[in-house]
């Protein structure tokens, strides 16, 4: 049963070059061919899924390893593209840990993406979130290993909330399949769920992990990154939470939020990344809109926007790779050094900024339509306002400060073949989805009624990004980038945990061991004797009051009450474990 | 070639510049042109209205975030580490 469909699985073939991989260190051509070979072979498989499979009964609980549908379909079909495109271009990495890494993460959102059931998908939701944590580290400067060690922290009290979510929602309702959640009828243990699914879709206040590791983690860590977490987290919005109110008023603010902190920061990858937040907050606020144009909107824009952040993350990666630098103002008049990759990371930016004929133009505009019919004006103007910050911070000033502005003197050359290969082929998608977008739509859950290319919309777009670019033009002194940083929520507890610190190392520890002594002393004994006071009491006592026979129910009371309390726990970290053993068996079969 | 390219333009930015002056205008030109089909609000339907939101968006978010930024959120790049 199991061995006949867990190659349908995609993420077995992850899991199986992950294992495969430490194996192939002496033979680069074959473990070149593995990088290539399986992303490959998931892409193939994920068309001739059934629209269900994996079925797993333990214990009462259903666990759902696949369950397929138009959501899932093209939530699958951009991953598995990526995971090609990311794995082009890291395939110069020699670090063979980095590529089992990215291997698990990308098996983690493809078992999220697929999963029926709460359980397994928060097994997978944790893989992702550890395997991520070795792609900031594989870059091993210090500032990696701790923002990796924050990542990992943030990610875990993130997954303790959904843990917490789905247990409490599994005693309300005894039912963990993943389904949608009526925005009416939302109770406690759904708004934890939706809260950790929120985290990891980096909504503010609880954002401040994204920006702080994804510029941290190594070139092609962050190029993986920034596809996988935030979009799985779409995904998961979409199928749980689409119409809940907070989720649109949240994502606009995102939308603004990302882009302000985009214009105003240094590095060049932790702009990607604040712009990371401010282009997820369209998805969101599509989501949170709720109507089936504006599902499909957040959709089509996760799909466009996985390939163009990408391509971003890539050229500004050639950038650091080659030059080592990442900053703006260390960076500047590279377009004679590195032109190919200037090229790449400008379409990446004019995609980004819905250029007519890319990606951008067709997928974002769904969006803020969806939010104009709904009658959402103020989510509609918020929407558009982070689209002029767009084009400012990403489309103008990254690749200005880059390749244009003052030559820093920097000397540098053009990135591998395989870099620019892997930016040949994003860039190369940017176009086609935006001068073809029906190839796009026809994979979303909902039929679109819906052209981008209307005459009033090309007149309001062109406005925009011309009008932006006076602005920039006018304000270019003020935006000379500074050698600095900025704070942000993440103040809360790199600040806060020194405190903590202080405050654990003197009082807590010595009132801990004050306390310590005195239970020591006083309580064990009280206890002790208490304890044997009321055993005498309940076995002795009563058993000679009341009957015999009673001992016997009693006993048999005990049995069945400590049988009933532990029940839910025991199931759910035996269903844990299991599902584990069942990954494993998955990977030997 | 794509060097040589880059090169020109640079060379010849008073060109550009006019070029982009003249792209400017004709957006606008060509909003007095643009079939107008269910506007979503007011702004939908006066002429230029997102030449005047983009503009005075792009400057409004570099007066206020740089400000925010220079007067609270910039600090050293050591401040974690200190």
């Amino acid at each position: 049963m199991i061995s006949s469909t867990i190659f349908i699985h995609p993420a077995t073939w992850f899991l199986m070059g992950a294992v495969l991989l430490p194996f192939l260190n002496k033979r680069a051509g074959l473990k070149k061919g593995v990088l290539i070979a399986v992303p490959l072979i998931a892409f193939t498989v994920i068309h001739w899924l059934p629209d269900s499979f994996g079925q797993v009964s333990y214990m009462g609980f259903d666990l759902v390893f696949g369950r397929v549908d138009q959501l899932t379909r093209v939530f699958l079909h951009v991953f598995t593209v990526m995971a090609v495109i990311g794995c082009i271009y890291g395939l110069h990495v020699k670090e063979t840990g980095q590529h089992i890494a990215a291997f698990l993460y990308v098996a983690g959102s493809l078992g999220v993406t697929l999963c029926g059931d709460y359980l397994t998908l928060f097994i997978f939701w944790e893989l992702m979130a550890f395997a991520s944590t070795f792609l900031v580290w594989y870059r091993k400067k210090r500032r990696s290993i701790e923002a990796g060690y924050r990542y990992l922290l943030v990610h875990t009290a993130g997954g303790l909330v959904l843990l917490g979510g789905i247990f409490l929602r599994y005693q309300n309702i005894h039912d963990l399949s993943f389904v949608q959640i009526a925005a009416n009828g939302a109770t406690f243990a759904d708004y934890l769920i939706m809260i950790g699914f929120m985290l990891n879709a980096a909504v503010p206040p609880i954002h401040a992990w994204l920006p702080d590791a994804y510029p941290e983690a190594s070139v092609t860590g962050a190029v993986f990154m920034c596809a996988f977490t935030t979009k799985t987290a779409v995904y998961v919005l979409a199928r749980g939470f689409p119409g809940f109110e907070a989720l649109a008023i949240l994502g606009a603010i995102m939308t603004v939020y990302g882009v302000g902190y985009a214009a105003i920061e240094n590095d060049a990858r932790r702009i990607l990344a604040y712009h990371i937040v401010s282009q997820v907050g369209y998805m969101v606020c599509g989501v949170g809109i709720g109507t089936a144009m504006a599902v499909n909107g957040a959709i089509s824009h996760a799909y466009a926007h996985i390939i163009y952040k990408a391509l971003l993350f890539m050229g500004v990666g050639a950038v650091l790779e080659m030059t080592g630098k990442s900053k703006l103002n260390e960076l500047g008049g590279l377009y004679k050094q590195m032109p190919l990759a200037m090229i790449f990371t400008v379409i990446g930016g004019i995609s980004i900024s819905g250029f007519p004929f890319t990606s951008g133009f067709i997928s974002k505009s769904m969006i803020i339509a969806a939010a104009g019919e709904s009658h959402r004006i103020g989510l509609l103007l918020m929407m558009t306002l982070a689209a002029v910050g767009t084009f400012l911070s990403v489309g103008i000033k990254l690749p200005y400060f880059i390749w244009f502005g003052k030559d820093s003197g920097v000397r540098a050359k053009d990135a591998p073949w395989n870099m620019n290969l892997a930016m040949a082929i994003a860039a190369f998608l940017c176009f086609f989805i935006g001068i073809y977008p029906e190839y796009l739509y026809k994979m979303l859950p909902f039929p679109v009624n819906y052209h981008p290319y209307t005459a009033y919309h090309l007149s309001e777009t062109l406005q925009i990004l011309g009008f932006t670019g006076l602005g920039f033009y006018l304000m270019v002194k003020k935006l000379k980038p500074e050698p600095k940083i900025n704070l942000d929520v993440d103040w809360f507890y790199r600040k806060g945990a020194r405190v903590f610190m202080v405050f654990a190392s003197r009082p807590v520890l010595s009132s801990d061991g004050w306390v310590n002594d005195v239970y020591r002393r006083i309580g064990f004994r009280l206890t002790m004797a208490l304890a044997k006071a009321i055993s005498w009491f309940d076995w002795e006592g009563i058993d000679w009051t009341i009957d015999g026979s009673a001992r016997g129910v009693v006993e048999c009371g005990n049995r069945v009450r400590s049988l009933m309390t532990g029940k839910i726990q025991h199931y759910i970290g035996g269903a844990i474990a299991l599902t584990f053993i069942i990954l494993i068996i998955v990977m030997l079969v | 070639m794509l060097l040589r390219i880059l090169n020109y333009l640079n060379e010849h930015s008073r060109m550009l510049k006019r070029l982009f002056f003249a792209f400017l205008a004709l957006t606008v030109v060509f909003d007095f042109y643009a079939a107008r089909h269910a506007p979503h609000f007011f702004g939908d339907s006066i002429i230029g209205f997102w030449a005047v939101f983009g503009v005075l968006g792009c400057l409004g978010m570099i007066v206020v975030w740089k400000g925010l930024s220079h007067v609270w959120l910039a600090k050293e790049e050591d401040y974690y580490d200190k």
